[in-house]
């Protein structure tokens, strides 16, 4: 009797100790945990640097096997493109100088004013659960947590975490951002939340408070922006379009879907914007 | 504990692969899960403590890049580990597909576990199973076809290390 008891005692040993080892780990302090999450992510970011390097090495092996012809003719695309952002550039100055000057005469508090440190993606990692990605940047740039990432089509996502020479980046599908945003040529502002990246097809949002008078479909879709509430992405950068909304459960607003650009699952690189000003 | 060392590099390496496979693959909406592996044959073939450890460690490795709590993915594989353990001689574990099939087993549970924690999170649930599934057939196809080679490769390294474990019948 005491032996089977004893060989009972024996079988649930590791299991009691590993319950013991949870509970202390459990209230270990966030000092501990935090050191011990960096450490380990430390160690795995001299593999994923050089993959991506590796990486952009094949694709520039890859682009110096095309034909001159074919270089000629992109330089002179490159030119027009050039020549039509200068254009662009002009006007953008003249404008700024023009809100710098209505900020004086009305006494306005000046606009947030950003650095863009534009920056490789390092890997992508999108589940069901998370959509991240890892930049080639971090505090050695002076990379802030919080900071919005953003590329030629919109909102990419803000900066989650900052590493020494690395950034983990969360991305505007992953179910746990959320951004005050507005329906392009409206004012109040919505709740979008990421939601999905379904097997075939874009990344796609949700969008909560929105006002019964805004309708959208998937003939006629809504551009969705940045509202500039919140004081983490500057106004009027695109999220997505939405394609869909139904009344909500209370009846007194709207609820959504966004569709996001497909171009998000493929970037390489992106910007992100440090502000200049920060606090 | 040089084991348990040599164990863990070959689970930094299956973790460096499995993220370059995820990166490669997001373009195409797939990510693969391989956490089967590296419990299977720590807990089948490593005295205890050398295994254990290397699991933790494994799963510390996971959760450093993971945007769940510091430990979970840990906590998660120890606890398969002892289950694993705890029935392993009842297993005909020197057979590769003995192996295959507990890590197959194990990683379904990890899947599902995560899913169970994870998707309180997720706004739209039931459009997200699809993709929940299509992820864990990938998944388990992916890690079938690996994991003949990846035990292979867990054998050479304890053996190089000189610190193969002596089979007890």
């Amino acid at each position: 009797m005491r032996i089977g008891q004893s060989q009972r005692f024996d079988q649930a040993r590791p299991f009691v100790a590993l319950g013991v080892a949870l509970a202390v780990w459990l209230v270990a302090p966030v000092a501990i945990k935090t050191f011990a999450r960096a450490s380990f992510f430390e160690m795995t970011a001299p593999v994923t640097s050089v993959a991506s390097y590796v990486s952009d090495l094949q694709r520039f092996w890859a682009l110096r096997l095309h034909s001159k012809e074919a270089l000629i003719e992109a330089g002179r695309d490159l030119a027009r493109l050039d020549a039509s952002y200068s254009l662009s550039v002009q006007q953008n100055s003249e404008l700024q100088a023009e809100v710098e000057r209505l900020e004086r005469l009305l006494r306005m508090p000046p606009a947030d004013h950003y650095r863009f440190e534009h920056a490789r993606v390092a890997q992508r990692d999108f589940s069901v659960w998370w959509q991240r990605m890892v930049i080639r940047k971090g505090a050695d740039y002076g990379i802030p947590k919080g900071a919005p990432v953003v590329y030629s089509g919109g909102v990419v996502g803000r900066v989650a975490e900052v590493h020494a020479y690395t950034s983990v980046v969360e991305l505007i599908s992953d179910p746990g951002l959320r951004i005050a945003a507005v329906v392009d040529g409206d004012t109040r502002p919505i709740s979008y939340q990421g939601a999905e990246n379904p097997v075939f097809g874009a990344a796609r949002g949700v969008v909560e408070f929105v006002p019964l008078d805004v309708y959208a479909s998937l003939s006629e879709p809504k551009r969705l922006a940045t509202s500039g509430l919140g004081g983490v992405y500057p106004p009027g950068l695109t999220i997505g379009r939405i394609t869909h909304v139904e009344p909500s459960a209370d009846g007194l607003f709207r609820t959504g879907e966004v569709t996001l650009d497909i171009r998000l699952a493929e970037l390489k690189e992106v910007t992100v914007l440090v502000p200049s000003n920060p606090g | 504990m040089r084991g348990a060392l040599a164990l863990f590099l070959t689970l930094y390496l299956l973790h460096a692969l499995t993220a370059e496979a995820n990166n490669a693959l997001s373009g195409a909406h797939v990510w693969l899960f391989a956490g089967g592996l590296y419990v299977a044959y720590s807990a089948l073939m490593l005295p205890f403590r050398q295994g254990l450890a290397a699991t933790i460690l494994g799963g510390l490795l996971c959760d450093s890049l993971a945007p769940v709590a510091f430990g979970t993915h840990a906590a998660l594989f120890a606890t398969a580990h002892l289950v694993v353990y705890s029935v392993r001689e009842r297993l005909q574990r020197d057979e590769t597909a003995v192996r295959v099939a507990v890590a197959l087993l194990v990683n379904l549970a990890f899947y599902l576990a995560l899913s169970f924690a994870r998707l309180r999170l997720v706004p739209a649930t039931a459009t997200a199973l699809p993709r929940m599934l299509s992820d864990l057939a990938w998944s388990q196809a992916a890690l079938a076809l690996i994991a003949p080679w990846f035990f292979a490769l867990q054998v050479r390294t304890l053996e190089l290390a000189r610190a193969q474990p002596a089979r007890i019948a």
